[in-house]
């Protein structure tokens, strides 16, 4: 039966890098990066990210830290959550200025 | 002959009539309806002279007389049998729903399956009869949500456990089982919690059970080896005839979730003893 090849024919690979310690890793490059972004807000962002986010070279080394340390499908997750988040924490800052929306 | 023309004649002439009297705000319609009905009646007392004409307004006018007893007859019976209907449905005062409010009213969901536990063991869902069981569908290579849940979970249980006394068995069906392989759950669960029961297989047992659990679950971001999987994040609880009692979403914590979880099986205390 499948099942039976299945509980025998699997191999004893571990991917290390969603354990505990690796996602903990994870996780700190990502808010290094993120506040990295929040103090330089006021530069020009020049390089581009992935999923479209932008950030200026200051926080280039960051950057390299976290793609380094997290898997690239968690960058583009984490990323495409944090524009998310700009987008409307941005609409809601608006409401004073704008007029009329 | 003579007599059906009659009766049809002055069933015509009460109808004729109605209109008249409706139209009592146009004067000069008055005249000409009035005219038009005189001519018919002299028409009609005449009955040799014009017997073509005769028979055939005759014919129109009596299919329009059959209208109106119609639509009268239709529209009662259509009443009486609304009524009928009424009465057949009607609950009596004081019978009421006997079942009470504790029924489940919902889509039956859950099943039978088949699955390979960490320790590479066959299990099927008999072997959790007679258990409390909280139900999740995860994979090990979720960024955020997976770990939250685990965590979730993990901390519900230890509560339950430690401040009411009650066993409630965790367990966590990979919904990426090509990459979550028995080995893989084992490292992962470890960490939380080693009460999690984690349960992977062949990619046709897993979809078959996340069917019959309505758990949604898809592919994205694939970039080779590399992606993550959405789907809908419900955790089930089951109580001991494996019957899906409750299901909690993203937004329930620790301490809410063991709540709930209390407020059941207190719920089905009673109906155990």
């Amino acid at each position: 039966m499948m099942l039976e090849a299945y509980a025998a024919g699997k191999r004893d690979e571990i991917h290390t890098d969603v354990l505990l310690k690796a996602r903990q890793a994870c996780y700190k490059a990502r808010d290094a990066f993120y506040s990295c972004l929040e103090m330089q807000s006021d530069k020009k962002p020049t390089e581009i990210g992935s999923v479209g986010l932008l950030y200026p070279t200051e926080c280039k080394r960051s950057r390299d830290e976290y793609v380094m340390n997290c898997r690239a499908s968690w960058v583009k997750h984490f990323d495409r959550q944090y524009c998310k988040t700009k987008r409307t924490q941005r609409l809601l800052d608006d409401r004073e200025t704008r007029r009329g929306v | 002959m003579l007599i059906s023309r009659f009766i049809f004649f002055s069933a015509n002439r009460r109808l004729a009539r109605a209109p008249n009297l409706l139209q009592r705000f146009g004067p000069s319609k008055r005249i000409q309806s009035c005219g038009y009905v005189k001519s018919a009646k002299n028409n009609y007392k005449k009955p040799t002279s014009h017997p073509v004409m005769n028979v055939e307004t005759q014919s129109s006018r009596s299919w329009s007389a059959y209208v109106i007893p119609a639509a009268l007859l239709g529209f009662g019976g259509l009443v009486a049998f609304l009524h009928y209907n009424d009465e057949r449905r009607a609950i009596k005062k004081g019978q009421g729903n006997n079942r009470g409010y504790g029924a489940v009213a919902a889509p039956i969901i859950g099943g039978p399956f088949t699955l390979v536990n960490t320790e590479n063991q066959i299990v099927n869902e008999q072997d959790f009869l007679g258990n409390w069981v909280l139900l999740y569908f995860g994979y090990t290579s979720s960024p955020d949500i997976g770990p939250d849940q685990a965590q979730m979970m993990a901390e519900a249980i230890d509560t339950l456990e430690s401040k009411e006394n009650l066993k409630v068995l965790p367990v966590f069906v990979t919904i990426d089982p090509q990459r979550d392989t028995p080995a893989q759950l084992r490292a992962y669960l470890k960490e939380f919690d080693p009460r999690i029961v984690g349960l992977t297989g062949p990619v046709s047992a897993v979809r078959q059970m996340a069917q019959e659990y309505r758990v949604f679950f898809r592919k994205v971001e694939e970039e080779g080896d590399d992606y993550l999987v959405e789907s809908s994040h419900n955790m089930y609880l089951l109580d001991p005839k494996m019957k899906v009692v409750r299901f909690f979403g993203l937004e329930y914590n620790a301490e809410e979730l063991s709540k709930e979880i209390l407020k059941e099986l207190k719920k089905h205390q009673p109906k155990a003893e």
